[in-house]
């Protein structure tokens, strides 16, 4: 079967400041048949048969996630993550700028399955233009009643904010967005408990990724079973290959042919050096290895020969550097000295200490953090060494 | 009108609940570029917060700023798309043009940041100057529209 676009399909064909267009194309059908002929079990059954898993990195199952939160009673919350401050990451940007009543639809039909009556889409601080978009679609929403008190005359009722970051990494982590809205520093919180059990003012919260979001009114249109066979991912081609942007292809497309099919191929006159995929926090691929299906978030950055190394070294670096949010000794202090040695690196003044010490703290931040981010701050660096020779090669 | 009297105003669209203080706390700081002493007291007030608490979230978050910004802020991205472009040679350039170093922050006149991907990397290398955002920078580029700011 050819893979259908779920979330892709209509971009640029409606205008997202139009709830009309949306519903001409069939729009809401989905939260129509929930009300009308399907209840949370249901919904929650159909989200598990589809094998849904989450896009924002972790790939967890959602269904499963759910579960746990619908099963219990009392107040609960529906988090919409919409931070995306992967470096160079911004396909959830795009879902919301284009088709925004799909995300809305499909966190109504989320948050209605796992009881929850409020929702936040916990939004980028640098996404203005994708705000202006979503608030008018959360109006447009409830003027159609398909938001607020008796939603389309049923029982239900969902209210849904959009809480807007003030730029922090970390913030995509969910224990650290729930303590941004919570008021705090935008910290990761320890765990267990789980946001499942004691998320948002320690209610039970489910939090979501935007692209896994929009996949559930397809899901619940055409059954789980469907979805099962043709499920797609939103991937983000960046970096020296000819079409940039954001393309959505089947579940398990492999880096060479995402180059070669989603970005148009090497631009010209450039030849492959190594592709990064997952942002800053990705890993680094060589030529022989790009069979291998893009995981993770589906950022794929590709570096060509003629590449500045050490530039790209101060860019990871400096980036975690800035955003390592401090409340642990080995990401604070190592993502500082990490930075400091690639720029005396990338000034040629190396010396076998630093050398020793760059060993050092990335093995300390690979194995010692509090959260994932330390264990990020070390991923390209570390290929960088074993793939690249990083500290073994002068590159000029 | 006076400042404070303003920043009193803006509060008042907020009910004192912690999940307005961020919101608040960013209202501020477009209205004014930075979040002063004066106003984080007003904020600590009005939501009946230790003023240390204020700042524990205001220095906390890449938007807010607690310290007086200089005439001319200058921001470039530093992600990897916009490196792969020539960030790292606008940088340079920069630093030449003004005889700044980036993140030196005691020159009240001009100071440059290199800041962490925007998401619009299709659109890079982006350059940020007093908050208006240029896209496709080039080295060379950065003389024309730097010399319009003065
Ligand atoms: C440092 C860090 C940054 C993260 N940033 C994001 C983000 O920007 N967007 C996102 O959806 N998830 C992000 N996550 C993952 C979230 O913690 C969480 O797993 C996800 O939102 C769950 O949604 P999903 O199951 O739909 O993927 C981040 C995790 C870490 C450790
Ligand atoms: S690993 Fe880094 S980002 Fe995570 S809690 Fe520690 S200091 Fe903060
Ligand atoms: S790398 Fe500069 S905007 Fe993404």
């Amino acid at each position: 079967m050819r893979n259908p676009k779920i979330i892709t399909e209509h971009w640029g064909k409606i205008d997202p400041l139009k709830i009309e267009d949306y519903l001409n194309v069939g729009g809401y059908a989905a939260l129509k048949k929930f009300i009308a002929k399907m209840d949370p079990q249901k919904a929650l059954d159909e989200v598990k048969i589809s094998g849904l898993s989450g896009k924002g990195g972790a790939g967890f199952l959602t269904g499963a996630k759910w579960e746990i939160v619908a099963k219990q009673k009392g107040e609960k919350y529906f988090i919409c993550n919409l931070d995306e401050s992967e470096p160079g990451t911004y396909k959830d940007r795009l879902i919301a700028e284009n088709n925004p009543q799909i995300l809305l639809e499909g966190i109504i039909l989320a948050a209605l399955t796992v009881g929850a009556k409020k929702s936040y889409i916990y939004l980028n601080g640098n996404f203005e233009k994708a705000r202006e978009i979503l608030e008018r679609a959360i109006e447009q929403a409830k003027e159609n009643k398909f938001l607020g008190s008796k939603i389309l005359g049923s029982k239900y009722l969902l209210e849904i904010e959009i809480f807007s970051g003030a730029g922090a990494y970390i913030c995509g982590e969910e224990t650290a967005l729930i303590n941004s809205i919570e008021g705090n520093r935008g910290e990761p919180k320890i765990r267990p408990p789980y946001p499942t059990e004691a998320g948002l003012f320690g209610k039970p919260t489910v939090v979501n990724n935007a692209e896994t979001i929009a996949n559930v009114p397809w899901i619940i249109q055409n059954g789980g079973g469907r979805y099962s066979e043709c499920a797609t991912k939103l991937f983000v081609l960046g970096g020296a290959v000819k079409k940039r942007g954001v393309a959505e292809a089947p579940i398990g497309t492999t880096m060479k042919k995402a180059i070669e099919e989603l970005g148009g191929g090497m631009q010209r006159g450039k030849d492959f050096w190594f592709a990064q995929v997952g942002g800053a926090a990705g890993r680094l691929y060589l030529e022989k290895e790009l069979d291998a299906p893009i995981t993770g978030s589906g950022a794929i950055l590709v570096v060509d020969k003629t590449a500045n190394l050490y530039d790209l070294l101060l860019s990871w670096t400096g980036f975690f550097r800035r955003e390592s949010c401090g409340k642990c000794v080995p990401c604070r202090e190592g993502t500082f000295r990490l930075n400091e040695i690639v720029e005396r690196l990338a000034d040629g003044e190396i010396s076998d200490r630093d050398k020793e010490a760059m060993l050092d703290i990335l093995w300390t931040l690979e194995n010692t953090t509090f959260c994932p981010l330390g264990k990020f701050a070390a991923t390209a660096v570390r290929d960088a060494v074993d793939k690249l020779g990083v500290v073994s090669t002068n590159y000029e | 009108m006076q400042k404070s009297s303003t920043t009193s105003k803006i509060l008042l669209d907020f009910d004192p609940e912690a999940a307005n203080l961020l919101p608040a706390l960013k209202k501020i700081n477009v209205a004014f570029r930075y979040i002063s002493e004066v106003d984080a007291e007003k904020v600590a007030e009005y939501f009946e917060l230790p003023l240390a608490k204020v700042y524990e979230t205001a220095s906390f978050y890449d938007l807010l700023e607690t310290k007086k910004p200089a005439i001319l802020e200058i921001e470039v991205c530093s992600g990897g798309d916009c490196t792969l472009g020539e960030s790292a040679g606008i940088i340079k350039e920069i630093e030449n043009r003004y005889r700044i170093k980036t993140g030196d922050e005691f020159n009240p006149k001009v100071r440059l940041k290199k800041i962490s991907c925007l998401g619009r990397c299709s659109e890079g290398p982006i350059m940020i100057v007093n908050g208006k955002v240029y896209e496709k920078m080039t080295a060379s580029g950065v003389h024309k529209i730097l010399g319009e700011w003065g």
